[in-house]
């Protein structure tokens, strides 16, 4: 297949002087943007290596395994420990529909644990086929940056790789981190958390982000005590305000202890747990204790200041909009850039960077409506803005449509937890700027409708679509009255 | 929400949410709550009159002499209170007409004298299937569980009395608020049997009504072929309202309800054996939908008996049942469901005395705007037999209401009506299937994932998934979407709104994934599965060898 280079340095070279790489592209990091932008290149005709560390469930310095975050220590484990502890609710719902259970369900952890690691095991070996298939050569081993086009791999028992290559993509990802505060080596981080020995019976949780919030349901699903601590007023910084206190509430319905505009100061060992104490002078037991405060991307051992690589203060690879460094040979997609970090967004990176460099379609990466979902229980999801931000940005009034209901299945079942959803309107333009929801299934329904938000559907084509019935989605197309309008000056005012 | 009402999924307060769209429609004092909505009660009903005399009085004058001046009881009387006569009937009186409607009295079973506020979708249809359907898909979730490390001492039962009582309580729940809701609409209603006598009246149990316009939505009622032993069989109005779980029921039709059906009683633990005419259940969907579905329910545990028709029901000696069909006899059935269509509700209504026209099946004939062959007479929902959803009687309800009283002809939109079936596994739908777009547009792409969904990964059963993309090969319009699997319904809704506003797979394609999730698949479809072509190098291939010789 013949490529066209659309960099323009490359365009003036001859193939004779292309010839001597090892390779088109060498990547660092094999997780989702790394094996999404080394087979799309691949299939473009590019000769493509790629290095990941070794495969495990907990990452560090020197283990990964080609997959990356998002299958070996993220959304796939995360999921499928979500939908096992689902069924702590499912199964208390299930009684008055009439089905007569044991009044204490067994749990058993460790299979849950066993299935979760095999299915996982399951997926590294795919992605492995998919790199094979795509023709790009894997290598197992630590993979550092010598110079602009060139690459080592020092491999499991040491021996060294040196390659060249015409273009290097990093992909390394991201980790979490954690706060430092005296006994926080006694705290474990999300890698842990998916893969505990044992379920704890009391759970402390430190963060407010999704990461939090996820595995604050997970446990308490699954059983156990939960504390969840955070800073803020609310968990979720970042997304609508009226949908923070729907997931604040639902979590507290749900059991789970919620201490607001708390932060934990030191973790001591004691015989009988972790001993937490908080900056508000409170002290608690807890089996384990998980820090949700925070990713950092895996920049440090990459050797980039040594090329040159600019690095932002939190250490992300900083890159325009093609997702190029400053050194005009080495690129970088995903987590490790600090931009949007999702795996489908990293996945776009990764497309959009091949594209660029070997399909001949310079292409940049749109952020703009990029949907995603907080798979706490049960789950939010949302699209494009919130509505705050539509009032900062919007240049006429602001419309807000919510819908607040009891789900059908909680008309027998009897549990007492709201359905909000919530389409926030320009008023001049009529278009939808952002939808919201927390209640079951929200990040299934929200796909399709961040299609419709994408191309900038208007409120009066929401109206124009007729509703599936009996669904909870349908609410979504019969929001017929306002139920607030933000005026320009940014006075929140009733319209009756 | 509570605007809508279609189901019970209601806000707190319903009735200040309906209060507070008033004034969307009409220029009447906004009654604030339910507090001071009583407190003003007497001051708005007065306010209300005037409103509704001196419309009356404009629109008698803009009629133009055609028809002399004449005092009617109502502006609009409306025979039927399920989803689309409820809906026009408020709308009507939201933009200031004075409405009545009359129903049957309420019962679980629909009779030629019973009925109930709320109708089919609320009362035998919709609201009642889809709580058997959350009843009956736990026997799947344990089953699930069981791969989540969940275990259970004992393999849970299920007693069918507390489901029928709390489906029951919330039925009756159901049917207060539509009765609340036409009241706090300001609608009058009349328990009854509605029969129309002449162009502007009604006749309720002896007591005659006069109204400008009269709206026929009495919906449709389930309908048994007349075959020896018939009287034995149920129909859907039983068989969600069952005294006792059913040990073996033969379920007999293959279109939606039936298989609803089937997935419920299945569930809830019965023997269940599906009779269809043809070789495939749910005639007129996508043929790929529909040999999905028949695989998934059989691993399901339902037998499907094809290309069988019952000819006669014979009830033993111990009381069971035998079906005997054109290939032999079945026997020991304790209860036999038809599910084999419906028909629109309007015997003895008295259309024939005045000139309604209808169809063959019964259907009364409407033009775009609803209205009979009788101008001041109207009719939506089922008892037109166009679209049979609720969700498209409210829009006629909603569209006719505009139509008469808001001064604003309106056609109800019948494009891209997205559509679920609450079969296990479910299924949505939105716009062409692949053989309708064949034949419409010729040229097509079609793309489709079959995969194994993360729960069932883990759950080790043998569930997929199915979805299916249906593309314009020359405008890149997306024609269709089609999905057999979890959540079916919900992901549905979203595309729906992409696919009515007329959207492009480069914009499904532009469209960042929610992950992990299984609608995602619908915006990562990057390879067509099969190009369908039918220029004139392939003249004379049918459809099926084109997709044949393109399949990839």
């Amino acid at each position: 297949m013949a490529r066209k280079m659309l960099v323009d340095e490359e365009l003036t070279q001859t193939n004779h002087e292309e010839a001597h790489f090892d390779f088109d592209l060498f990547v660092i990091g094999a997780g989702s943007g790394g094996v999404r932008a080394a087979r799309f290149s691949a299939n473009f005709g590019a000769k493509v290596g790629i290095c990941e560390l070794p495969f495990h469930p907990i990452s560090s310095e020197v283990i990964g395994g080609v997959g990356g975050t998002c299958v070996i220590r993220g959304c796939v484990p995360k999921k499928i420990l979500v939908y096992g502890a689902a069924f702590g609710g499912e199964l208390e719902d299930a009684r008055n529909y009439g089905w007569e259970l044991n009044e204490k369900l067994n749990f058993n952890w460790k299979k849950l644990l066993h299935k979760k690691t095999d299915e996982i095991i399951r997926l590294n070996g795919i992605y492995k086929r998919l790199l094979s298939n795509a023709g790009v050569k894997l290598f197992e081993g630590e993979g550092k940056i010598v110079g602009p086009n060139e690459v080592e791999v020092t491999q499991l028992d040491g021996t060294k790789l040196s390659y060249s290559a015409k273009h290097i993509l990093i992909a390394t990802g991201s980790r979490a981190h954690r706060p430092a505060i005296p006994g926080q080596e006694l705290g474990i981080t999300s890698d842990e958390a998916l893969s505990l020995e044992d379920l704890p019976k009391r759970a402390v949780i430190f963060g407010g982000g999704y990461i939090a919030v996820e595995f604050a349901s997970i446990w308490r699903g699954l059983g156990a005590e939960v504390d969840l601590f955070f800073r803020r007023e609310l968990p979720l910084r970042g997304f609508d305000d009226e949908m923070r206190a729907v997931v604040a509430r639902n979590l507290e319905a749900r059991g789970i202890n919620l201490h607001p505009q708390t932060n934990l100061t030191e973790l001591i060992k004691t015989d009988n747990g972790i001993k937490v104490i908080t900056d508000h002078g409170e002290e608690l037991l807890a089996g384990v204790v998980l820090f949700a405060t925070g990713r950092l991307p895996n920049s440090k051992r990459l050797n980039l200041e040594a090329v040159g690589v600019e690095l932002d203060k939190t250490g992300a690879v900083k890159v325009d909009e093609y997702s190029r460094t400053n050194i005009p040979s080495i690129w970088a997609v995903g987590d490790v850039t600090n931009r949007m970090n999702l795996t489908p967004v990293a996945l776009m990176e990764g497309t959009c960077f091949a594209k660029t460099v070997f399909g001949g379609e310079s292409c940049k990466p749109d952020y703009s409506h990029i949907p995603c979902a907080v798979f706490s229980i049960p789950p939010l999801s949302v699209v494009g803005l919130s509505e705050e931000q539509a009032i900062e940005q919007a240049n006429s009034d602001v419309l807000v449509f919510t819908s607040n209901f009891n789900p059908m299945k909680n008309t027998i079942s009897g549990r007492q937890e709201k359905t909000v959803m919530k389409l926030v309107v320009d008023a001049e333009t009529d278009k939808v700027l952002g939808a919201s929801m927390c209640g079951p299934d929200a990040p299934e329904i929200m796909q399709g409708i961040a299609v419709a938000l994408k191309c900038g559907a208007t409120k009066a084509q929401f109206d124009s679509t007729v509703g599936l019935h009996p669904s909870a989605a349908e609410e979504f197309v019969t929001m017929r009255s306002v139920s607030r309008r933000i005026t320009v000056s940014g006075k929140p005012k009733e319209n009756l | 929400m509570a605007t809508t009402f279609t189901a019970p999924k209601l806000s707190s307060p319903t009735f200040q949410t309906l209060c507070r769209n008033l004034p969307v429609f009409t220029p009447l004092p906004n009654p604030l709550s339910s507090s001071s909505r009583h407190r003003h009660h007497h001051h708005y009903r007065l306010h209300l009159q005037q409103q509704r005399r001196s419309l009356f009085v404009v629109r008698a004058e803009s009629e133009n002499g055609s028809e002399p001046l004449r005092h009617y009881d109502f502006d609009l009387f409306t025979i039927g209170a399920g989803s689309g006569g409820v809906r026009a009937s408020r709308f009507a009186s939201n933009f200031g007409a004075s409405v009545a409607v009359c129903e049957l009295p309420f019962s679980t079973i629909s009779s030629e004298t019973t009925g109930g506020v709320g109708g089919t979708c609320v009362l035998r249809g919709c609201v009642p299937k889809k709580l058997m359907v959350y009843a009956s898909k736990y026997s799947h979730e344990f089953d699930e569980s069981n791969g989540f490390g969940w275990k259970y001492d004992t393999e849970p039962k299920h007693d069918w009395s507390t489901l029928m009582a709390n489906k029951n309580a919330e039925l009756h729940r159901l049917t207060g608020i539509y009765k609340n809701i036409l009241g706090n609409a300001g609608v009058t209603l009349i328990e009854g049997r509605g029969k129309i006598v002449d162009p502007h009246t009604v006749d309720v149990d002896g007591k005659l009504y006069t109204a400008r316009h009269i709206l026929i939505s009495v919906g449709g009622r389930p309908f048994i072929p007349d075959i020896p032993g018939s009287e034995y069989a149920i129909d859907s109005d039983a068989a969600l309202d069952l005294p006792s779980k059913p040990e073996k029921v033969a379920i007999v039709g293959g279109g939606y309800i039936a298989l609803e059906f089937a997935g419920i009683f299945k569930g809830l633990q019965s023997e269940v054996h599906l009779f269809i005419r043809q070789k495939k259940v749910l005639r007129g969907f996508d043929e790929e939908i529909r040999d999905f579905v028949g695989e998934q329910m059989s691993l399901r545990g339902i037998k499907f008996h094809i290309e069988e028709s019952p000819q006669a029901i014979v009830k033993s000696a111990d009381g069971s049942l035998s079906l005997k069909t054109n290939k032999g006899t079945i026997e020991g059935f304790s209860h036999i469901m038809f599910a084999t269509g419906r028909r629109p509700n309007t015997k003895n209504l008295g259309l024939e005395s005045v000139g309604v026209k209808m169809n063959k099946n019964g259907a009364i004939e409407v033009d775009e705007y609803s209205r009979t062959t009788v101008p001041s007479i109207w009719a939506v929902g089922d008892v037109t037999d166009r679209i049979n959803l609720t969700p498209v009687a409210l829009m006629e309800g909603g569209a006719l209401a505009k139509t008469l009283f808001q001064n604003e002809p309106t056609k109800p939109d019948y494009r891209a009506v997205p559509s679920a079936v609450f079969s296990q596994p479910p299924i949505g739908q939105v716009g062409l299937t692949e053989e309708q777009a064949i034949k419409e547009y010729g040229d097509i792409d079609v793309y489709t994932a079959n995969f194994r969904p993360l729960k069932a990964t883990l759950s080790g059963l043998p569930d997929r998934v199915l979805m299916k993309l249906i593309v314009c090969a020359k405008t890149d319009k997306v024609l269709g979407l089609h999905m057999c699997g979890d959540d079916s319904a919900e992901i549905t809704q979203g595309f729906a709104v992409a696919i009515k506003a007329g959207l492009t797979k480069a914009d499904f394609d532009a469209t960042v994934g929610i992950h992990p999730t299984s609608a995602e698949e619908f915006v990562t479809m990057r390879t067509p599965t099969r190009k369908i072509r039918q220029g004139p190098e392939s003249e004379g291939k049918t459809g099926n060898e084109a997709k044949a010789a393109a399949g990839v």
